[in-house]
């Protein structure tokens, strides 16, 4: 077991202790100094080669298992569904007609069948346990994954490494948190927020560029000048927040003035084609600058598909007002997350990122197997499919299967701890590395009792 | 109403302006005034100077010099032994007083023996064991002194058996068996499933003897018992091995396998206390010590319950402790070392002083204006940490406008105040401010913040309502016991009783029960909704019995004001009433618990009594020791930036203060006070503790619990934005609100602005203080560097830039300006001659255009310093 507070001291030559050095990556981890990862590869915890990036598309509103990847075709109409299954390229496989593209890439992605929570069925607790593991009790709010990677792993090269596209999930009913945030782990570890729209027209990170009447020469000057009214209270860097300002002051000028990291916030490089390829819609283009950011030395994006569930088209498909009926999914969501999923695959099995860039693409829960008198399915949390793809997955493949109409699983049942540990496993991380909260209670990466997944591993 | 429009007139650009100009004329005639003589290298003489070249940290050496330190007594731990049943036992320490004060553990050194070996024996563990009935004297000897103790041993030859409640079950819980990771798991383990660390003795003692076919416990045969056979993994067992057979823990269960498995009684004694010895005690690196626990139980007896205990250490860099209760001292500073048994905790609070020189001296000249003073100089000096000098007028007025009121001091404020040569100034500076409306303006919205003031889940009208009655309290110095019991027993239209929105954002019992708890005790119970609290004592039954306590509030709603989504329709009209009937009732218990305040006698189920006026008496009452202590912990941490206890919504007795005795003794001037908030306030801001100046010496430069120093933090994101419009002179504008309110008088924290969120204003859905947050992030860094908030303030017409031009201000009064309305202090020489250089070459070029940038930039530079965006 390994643990970021070390249990004792152990004696460097230098007189300095393991204790000190561990602790000392504790302590300045705001992005100062030794980020607590490379501590933990000195200390021998972590395995130095792996490097493994992720994309998380958080499919909001929670997509019905029966119409896309779980089909029931011999199930009676009340639970079939109006959507018919379809071919993949990889035999015995088939997924629902709403994603032809999807179904051309099936040997790079695997369907965790047999995913259940057993959590209140509100969207909320859903995105809470598939973010971080766990569903929030006792005042515990457990980091995401990608906080919990820069945590551990720190930034690579000039930009964030941790980003979310495009802004926080919004309210879903349950008025809880939705686990995207670096909980107990501290703001420091939260992840940068593009807080716009990759669609737009126009889109561009907020306040990223200085304003046109800004020249360069004035941002540098105002920074030299800064610097000097600073050097009054160089004793502040006895607080920790003092170090912060100062690291996020390095960080926003370095994100300025990087060429590369400009280059992978800017969209408009990307072809004509390539836009219309991941669909012009926030998600597709959503999907389109995660490819960028992940190419450009970002560690961990995540994508929110939507950031309500009110009065906007999404997954979920109750079947009236506010909500959205079923037939969405083949006239708008289908095509949606077909275009930007398959666009996103492709885009990285060609320029060879697929194989260190895991792909998560999972709603909250899944939906009632019967049909309801609206036309819709409700919330199920009994029983909906993951998917898996990219970084140390083993593509082409089925794990856990549900019972003939898709309520429970029928083997392989797969709990959020279950699928948290195959999220780190997959990251590199040892998911028996003890996390502390500020109020020294101890927390387990992933809690004991939870494996990973060994067949989803490649 | 009248009194919001006032609010709306003030501060238009204009008078802000004007102000400025004003202090324009004298600022330069800011006087230097004369302090007292330094007493350190590091005192500063020119108050509006900014403090001189940085201490660097002193490098820690983990050990003390070896320096010969002479004993001075040495004496037995505890004072007396009472043995009063032939199996029990009471371990001994020795401890060594020294010369310096610090204590040692020198009990394997010690000699040890007792005058009647008959009476009662003890072994080279230093454990006393009895022999027979009678009275003895254990005596220590070391170093040619000498301590003894009487020993007293009855009931040799009674009959004795483990009681199930006393003794099995305290072996289960150290063992671990009943954890939550393990069988204490609501779902159990396995299909073995225990009470929580015990909590339900009965259910427990069912499970053991009649669940899985009996076989868990074999009265014949104890050996083959299940509940033996598996934590000595003599069978497999996934836990492991929790004890070996043979030792105590197997001897404590097989004993009773054999006695016939007593059940528990309700006769069975409960336990009353717990005591830990040492109590406190500075000790040295490297040091090991022994800690003794003792239970005292409701028939008169104790025991040594050391061995049973459970132990953990609320600094494991200062000491460690193991599961028998030895502590290893690690590194210097103070930690507490929490002790669980039962029921019950308690924590003794050991220490290693930093490696100084005592030098009484250094805390005999500090200076102490109240007794806030006398209690932090006495912690400081058990540590050696000595505290930092006395902040400067200049600092100390800059932080106590911020603190109490959220403003900067204008510069005509810090002439006068510079000027004033009155002996007791800070204290009477103190008192004006709080007379001042921005004064309510700020504590208003922090209570607004505590009682989660917003749209979310209001009417506009409704919210202005609950923000008018909390402002109108506020200024009226309402006792906060009066506030909260104004709140809980509010009923009536909401429109007209403001306080009565309470019970329309908190609707469901159980959630009432829970943000009571937070918000007016400190304390979270949330955790028993499911299980009982595994870190406090509050079991599931306190929780559903508090929610009872709201099961007959009742909402006559009317005239719908729209939907919001995750909370439903909104009306504008609500009265609260309470209705006569109701009860709450949760699934887990099939019936409802009689309603009881957390620690107080249940009211009969069928009692009319008024329910929340029952809850106000004992919530509000100089005797709950939750109450006065969550709200004194509240205001210490505005000012001194951590609560005594942290965070602050975690009052749990496992969470023990840094400072116990101050902490106590704030509560005793507060309740003794009539609950009066302001009093509160200015003895706090009063104490020299407060006004100590927020630079390090070399004595306390790694202390952040202890208020060596003042802690330094960055301004909450509304007095930032607030006071980044003053010293610009460009007010924000806020949707909907009169051009010129301030951040800081908003009733509402829905309301649009991309400064105030991305700067971490709270949302104000759940009471929880780390809601608000002041952590710096690259957003925000981003948004002051490019973002329109401070550059449009900047680019205005009649800004502070404007104003500098129109009046042709020449470059050097300019930087003495801009330092002394955003810093309030002068430039530095150095820093005066270095930017009116930096200004003269960027004006080079002479035009009023590149003129206007380069104040602007300068501007910028000053507000986007950090000596601008902390408190400090």
């Amino acid at each position: 077991m390994i643990k970021l507070d070390a249990e004792r001291a152990v004696h460097f030559c230098d007189g300095v202790t393991r204790r000190d050095f561990l602790h000392a990556g504790a302590i300045t981890m705001l992005g100062l100094t030794l980020p607590d990862f490379f501590a933990l590869k000195e200390f021998g915890a972590v395995a130095p080669e792996k490097d493994i990036n992720c994309i998380q598309l958080m499919l909001v509103g929670g997509p019905s298992q029966l119409d896309t990847w779980d089909m029931k075709p011999a199930a009676p109409d009340s639970i079939r569904g109006p959507y018919k299954p379809i071919r993949t390229n990889v035999p015995g496989m088939e997924i629902s007609e709403i994603f032809p593209r999807m179904a051309k890439h099936a040997d790079k992605f695997a369907l965790l069948r047999s995913v259940y929570h057993t959590g209140a069925a509100v969207h909320d607790t859903g995105c809470q346990m598939m973010q971080t593991g766990r569903l929030f009790q006792g005042g515990l709010e457990s980091p995401n994954y990608g906080c919990v990677l820069n945590k551990l792993k720190g930034p690579r090269g000039d930009v964030p490494p941790n980003v979310l596209i495009p802004i926080p999930i919004g309210q879903l009913g349950g008025n809880l948190p939705h686990g995207d945030t670096a909980g107990f782990l501290g703001k420091a570890y939260d992840p940068f927020v593009l807080n716009a729209d990759p669609s737009d027209a126009n889109f561009k990170v907020p306040d990223l560029l200085p304003p046109g009447y800004l020249a360069s020469l004035r941002v540098d000057r105002r920074r030299n000048w800064r610097n000097a009214v600073d050097e009054s209270v160089k004793y502040f860097e006895s607080s920790q927040d003092a170090r912060l300002m100062d690291s996020t002051f390095q960080q926003a000028y370095t994100l300025m003035t990087s060429a590369k990291a400009r280059a992978a916030f800017d969209l408009a490089q990307e072809p004509e084609a390539v836009h219309k390829k991941y669909g012009m819609n926030r998600f597709g283009q959503g999907c389109l600058l995660a490819r960028r950011l992940i190419e450009r030395d970002v560690r961990f994006v995540t994508v929110n598909m939507f950031d309500t569930v009110f009065n906007e088209i999404t997954w979920d498909i109750h079947g009236s007002a506010p909500f959205s009926p079923i037939t969405c999914y083949g006239e708008l969501i289908g095509p949606m997350f077909d275009n930007a999923y398959s666009s996103l695959l492709e885009d990285l099995h060609s320029s060879g990122l697929l194989k260190n860039t895991l792909v998560l693409a999972t709603g909250e829960f899944g939906r009632t197997p019967k049909i309801n008198p609206a036309g819709g399915r409700d919330h199920w949390p009994q029983c909906w499919t993951v998917v898996f793809a990219g970084g140390g997955i083993k593509g082409g493949q089925v794990v856990g299967s549900s019972d003939d109409i898709g309520s429970a699983p029928k083997d392989r049942p797969v709990a959020p701890g279950h699928v948290a540990a195959t999220v780190f496993k997959a990251l590199g991380l040892p998911i028996d590395l003890e996390l502390k909260t500020p109020e020294g209670r101890v927390v387990r990466l992933v809690d004991n009792g939870f494996d990973p997944i060994d067949e989803l591993l490649a | 109403m009248k009194e919001r429009t006032d609010r709306l007139a003030r501060f238009t650009s204009i008078t802000a302006l004007m102000l400025a100009s004003v202090a324009m004329a004298t600022w330069a005639a800011l006087p230097q005034p004369q302090n007292p003589a330094p007493e350190t290298p590091y005192h500063k003489t020119d108050p509006l100077k900014p403090p001189g070249p940085p201490v660097a940290p002193p490098l820690m050496t983990t050990r003390l010099p070896s320096r010969p330190t002479a004993l001075v007594n040495i004496r037995i731990l505890p004072a007396s032994i009472e043995l009063v049943s032939p199996r029990f036992t009471q371990r001994l320490v020795v401890e060594g007083t020294f010369v310096d004060g610090h204590l040692e553990d020198i009990t394997s050194k010690a000699r040890l023996y007792c005058s009647d070996s008959r009476i009662a024996s003890v072994d080279k563990q230093a454990f006393v064991h009895p022999q027979s009935d009678g009275r003895a004297t254990v005596t220590a000897t070391y170093a040619g002194r000498q301590a003894s103790a009487p020993v007293q041993v009855a009931n040799f030859t009674a009959p004795f058996a483990w009681s199930f409640r006393n003794n099995v079950l305290p072996v289960m819980t150290k063992a671990g068996c009943n954890s939550g990771p393990c069988h204490g798991a609501a779902a159990g383990k396995n299909g073995f499933k225990l009470t929580l660390r015990g909590f339900d003795p009965e259910t427990d003692y069912l499970t053991l003897t009649r669940q899985a076919n009996a076989r868990r416990t074999e009265r014949l045969e104890p050996a083959r018992s299940l509940i033996l056979l598996k934590p000595t993994l003599t069978l497999p067992h996934k836990g492991g091995q929790r004890f070996p057979v043979g030792s105590l823990e197997y001897q404590v269960i097989s004993g009773w396998i054999a006695a016939g498995m007593p059940p528990p009684k309700p006769a069975d004694p409960l336990i009353v206390s717990l005591e830990v010895l040492p109590r406190e005690a500075s000790l040295l690196p490297g040091a090991q010590q022994q800690l003794l626990i003792t239970a005292k139980f409701s028939d008169g007896h104790s025991e040594d319950v050391t061995r049973w205990a459970k132990y953990s250490s609320g600094d494991e860099s200062v000491a460690t402790v193991d599961d028998k209760g030895l502590v290893t001292m690690q590194g210097t500073g103070e930690t507490p070392i929490t002790v669980w048994y039962l029921s019950r905790v308690t924590f003794t609070r050991l220490r290693i002083p930093y490696p100084y020189p005592a030098e009484e001296a250094a805390f005999r000249r500090a200076p102490r204006n109240n007794y806030i003073d006398d209690l932090i100089l006495a912690h400081l000096k058990t540590l050696r940490i000595r505290p930092s000098q006395p902040a400067t007028d200049p600092e100390f007025l800059r932080r106590a406008y911020l603190d109490t009121a959220g403003i900067l001091p204008r510069p005509r404020e810090l002439e006068e105040f510079l000027k004033d040569s009155s002996p007791n100034k800070r204290a009477q500076w103190i008192d004006k401010l709080m007379t001042r409306p921005e004064f309510v303006d700020y504590w208003a919205y922090k209570w607004s913040d505590l009682l989660l003031v917003s749209s979310n889940k209001l009417s506009p009208e409704a919210m202005w309502a609950y923000y008018d009655w909390i402002r109108q309290s506020i200024a009226r110095n309402k006792p906060w016991d009066q506030f909260v019991r104004e709140i809980i027993t509010a009923s009536g239209n909401a429109l007209e009783n403001g306080a009565a929105n309470y019970w329309v954002i908190h609707r469901v019992p159980i959630d009432i029960a829970e943000n009571v708890s937070q918000a007016f005790l400190g304390i979270n119970i949330s955790c028993a909704h499911c299980h009982n609290h595994p870190l406090a004592k509050w079991t599931q039954k306190d929780y559903y019995g508090m929610a009872n306590l709201f099961a007959r509030v009742r909402l006559k709603m009317a005239e719908p004001a729209g939907f919001k989504p995750g909370v439903g329709p909104i009306f504008r009209n609500v009265t609260v009433y309470t209705g006569y009937t109701g009860q709450y009732t949760d699934d887990r218990f099939s019936r409802s618990l009689p309603p009881k305040p957390l620690e107080a006698d249940a009211l009969p189920l069928d009692s009319p009594r008024n329910r929340r006026e029952y809850f106000a008496e004992w919530l509000t009452s100089p005797e709950n020791p939750y109450f006065a202590r969550a709200l004194v912990n509240r205001v210490w941490r505005n000012f001194m930036g951590r609560g005594l206890v942290e965070p602050v919504d975690d009052l749990r007795n496992t969470n023990p203060p840094t400072n116990e005795e101050l902490l106590n003794a704030l509560v005793k001037d507060f309740v003794s006070h009539g609950f009066d908030v302001n009093h509160l306030i200015r003895t706090i801001v009063n104490s020299a503790t407060y006004q100590t100046s927020s630079e390090p010496n070399r004595y306390n430069a790694l202390d952040e619990k202890y208020y060596s120093h003042y802690l330094i933090r960055r301004l909450p994101a509304e007095v930032l934005l607030d006071a980044l419009s003053q010293v610009t002179g460009i007010p924000e504008k806020f949707e909907g609100y009169a051009p010129g309110m301030r951040a800081l008088q908003l009733p509402d924290t829905a309301v649009e602005d991309y400064f105030l969120t991305a700067f971490g204003r709270p949302p104000r859905e759940q009471t929880r203080e780390s809601e608000r947050t002041s952590v710096p992030t690259i957003t925000q860094a981003l948004h002051v560097i490019n973002g329109d908030t401070l550059n449009d303030k900047l680019r205005g017409p009649a800004s502070v830039v404007d104003m500098l031009l129109k009046l042709g201000v020449a470059d050097d009064q300019v930087v003495d300006y801009v330092f002394v309305a955003a810093l309030s202090r002068h430039p530095t020489e150095h820093e005066r001659q270095a930017l009116v250089e930096d200004l003269k070459n960027a004006e080079a070029s002479s035009s009023t255009e590149s003129r206007r940038a380069a104040l602007e930039d300068l501007v910028w530079a000053v507000l986007t310093s950090k000596g601008f965006m902390f408190n400090h």
